[in-house]
């Protein structure tokens, strides 16, 4: 009886501290969400485009497009993107291509996110059996009518899953903007946390909305999933 | 003829296709290396930027990558094989484990470590690379955990009864029967996540922990600066992109071995 009071207590104690800090900075960590939001749904819808195209692209050999794209792949694939986003930020201006810091974070993790999912759809596209493509092609249909009612609904379903990873990825790369100052989630936080020194209040909160955030999308898009999942494979 | 029709077939043409991208890839970072070498060579202002980068900024990030896979490695093998024990509050602190820190942006872990313990605990003061180490720690046992779990639930259900009926325990069952089965297939998994750690360990930039990428941002400083102190030019995009080469160089070779590691022992 008495561990379940103090228990108690002292989640009130701490709830109530956290009820406190955010109450009193909440129009900037709403501004900070909202920003986080954006440009997070910025960034997923290109890399949605990006992964179809260029996947596409790939899996039916497109002479030069699919050169390209095994190149911007490898490119970021395998370099980190915080320098990417230091080259989009401190490097372009260099040859007089300037970009505020909002464009430079939807751009920064909508060519990321293009470049994973690409390869997501890619192999997506490739897993559609041959037979339905041979089953299309004898009913009439053209090469663009193959693709967009056959390869892309069912090579979509197949890649549904990893793309989703590279989404959720996209979201929680927003917070590497900090380092181009934009005023997104994570640098809203930290300008708070600098300014009255509530450290720990800042950051627990700042935690809470990020796992809330991947939490909640990755279950809703689960439940997509399982919506939208192949007859055969339910 | 359709184009999607050669997709799925006959293998020979894709394999011929992947020789000539690598090839074509080589050619261009080759051509890339070329360049850069000559851009060191013939300018002075190139030579103590490329130095302080490859002889202050590679170590720390090789330090805090090597702390990172071995933590990694080490706390996920542990969390993921006492995950396959069904004693429910076991499996809830662990799941726990791995649902927040695959769940946080590894930034904001980074910030949790550096920033708040600390203010929770004097004690708990780390420097900056040592920060970021802990943090891909938590990040990297948590995916691996997951990993091991896979591996090791896949190991079929004789292999757990002979080693029983052989008169090992649970630990020397797990250790010597189960493990050893279950890390051939986590190899591929490990290059994957040692790409990851590679790449994440410029995190380290974000707080002033000298690795390449903070090593990069210093120079560029310097070089930007009016010029007694540096060329009063922006070289940003030179050096930003010797960076990522350097990056490119050491994780292209990782990531192609990954594919053929899965390839081979799957």
């Amino acid at each position: 009886m008495r561990g379940r009071f103090l228990v108690v207590s002292m989640i009130l104690a701490v709830t109530y501290d956290l009820w406190a800090f955010v109450s009193e900075n909440r129009e900037e960590l709403v501004d900070g969400l909202v920003n986080t939001l954006k440009v997070a749904a910025l960034g997923i819808a290109g890399a949605f485009v990006i992964g179809v195209v260029l996947g596409a692209a790939r899996a039916h050999r497109v002479p030069i497009l699919s050169q390209f794209t095994v190149g911007y792949v490898e490119l970021i694939r395998n370099t980190p993107i915080l320098v990417q986003i230091f080259m989009l930020f401190y490097a372009l201006p260099q040859f007089g291509i300037v970009f505020d810091g909002f464009t430079v974070a939807w751009l920064s993790v909508m060519i990321w996110g293009g470049a994973f999912n690409s390869e997501n759809f890619r192999a997506g596209f490739e897993a559609v059996p041959h037979r339905y493509h041979e089953a299309a092609a004898a009913l009439g249909f053209g090469r663009l009518a193959i693709f967009l009612n056959v390869t892309l609904p069912i090579g979509g379903r197949i890649a549904l899953p990893s793309s989703i990873n590279t989404y959720i990825s996209v979201l929680k790369n927003t917070s590497l903007m900090i380092v181009i100052g934009f005023a997104e989630l994570t640098t809203t936080s930290l300008n708070i946390s600098n300014l009255t020194l509530e450290t720990t209040e800042s950051l627990t909160v700042l935690a809470c909305v990020y796992l809330t955030l991947v939490w909640g999308l990755s279950a809703l898009i689960r439940l997509l999933e399982s919506r939208l999942a192949l007859p055969e494979t339910r | 003829m359709s184009t999607s029709a050669r997709t799925s077939t006959s293998p020979a043409p894709d394999r011929k296709l992947r020789r000539a991208l690598a090839a074509g890839l080589a050619l261009v970072v080759g051509g890339l290396a070329v360049i850069f070498w000559r851009a060191i060579q013939d300018s002075d202002w190139a030579e103590p930027v490329v130095h302080y980068i490859i002889f202050d900024g590679l170590p720390g990030t090789l330090k805090v990558s090597a702390a990172a896979v071995v933590g990694s490695a080490l706390i996920g093998i542990v969390f993921g094989t006492l995950l396959t024990i069904k004693f429910l509050p076991l499996q809830g602190v662990i799941r726990l484990y791995i649902e927040v820190f695959r769940g946080l942006p590894i930034l904001v872990t980074v910030f949790v470590v550096y920033f708040g313990l600390p203010s929770v605990s004097p004690g708990l003061e780390f420097g900056a690379l040592t920060a970021t180490s802990i943090a891909l720690i938590l990040w990297g046992s948590a995916q691996v955990a997951e990993a091991t779990r896979g591996a090791v639930a896949s190991i079929p259900r004789e292999q757990h009864e002979a080693a029983s009926a052989l008169g090992f325990g649970w630990v020397g069952r797990h250790g010597f029967v189960i493990l050893p089965q279950a890390l051939r297939r986590l190899l591929p998994p490990f290059v994957s996540l040692l790409v990851n750690i590679l790449q994440n360990s410029t995190l380290a930039q974000v707080i002033g922990g000298l690795e390449m990428l903070e090593a990069a941002e210093r120079q560029n400083e310097r070089v930007t600066a009016i010029p007694p102190i540096g060329l009063g030019e922006i070289k940003a995009f030179q050096i930003f992109g010797f960076v990522m080469l350097l990056f490119f160089l050491i994780s292209f070779p990782l990531t192609r071995l990954a594919a053929r590691l899965e390839k081979r022992l799957v």
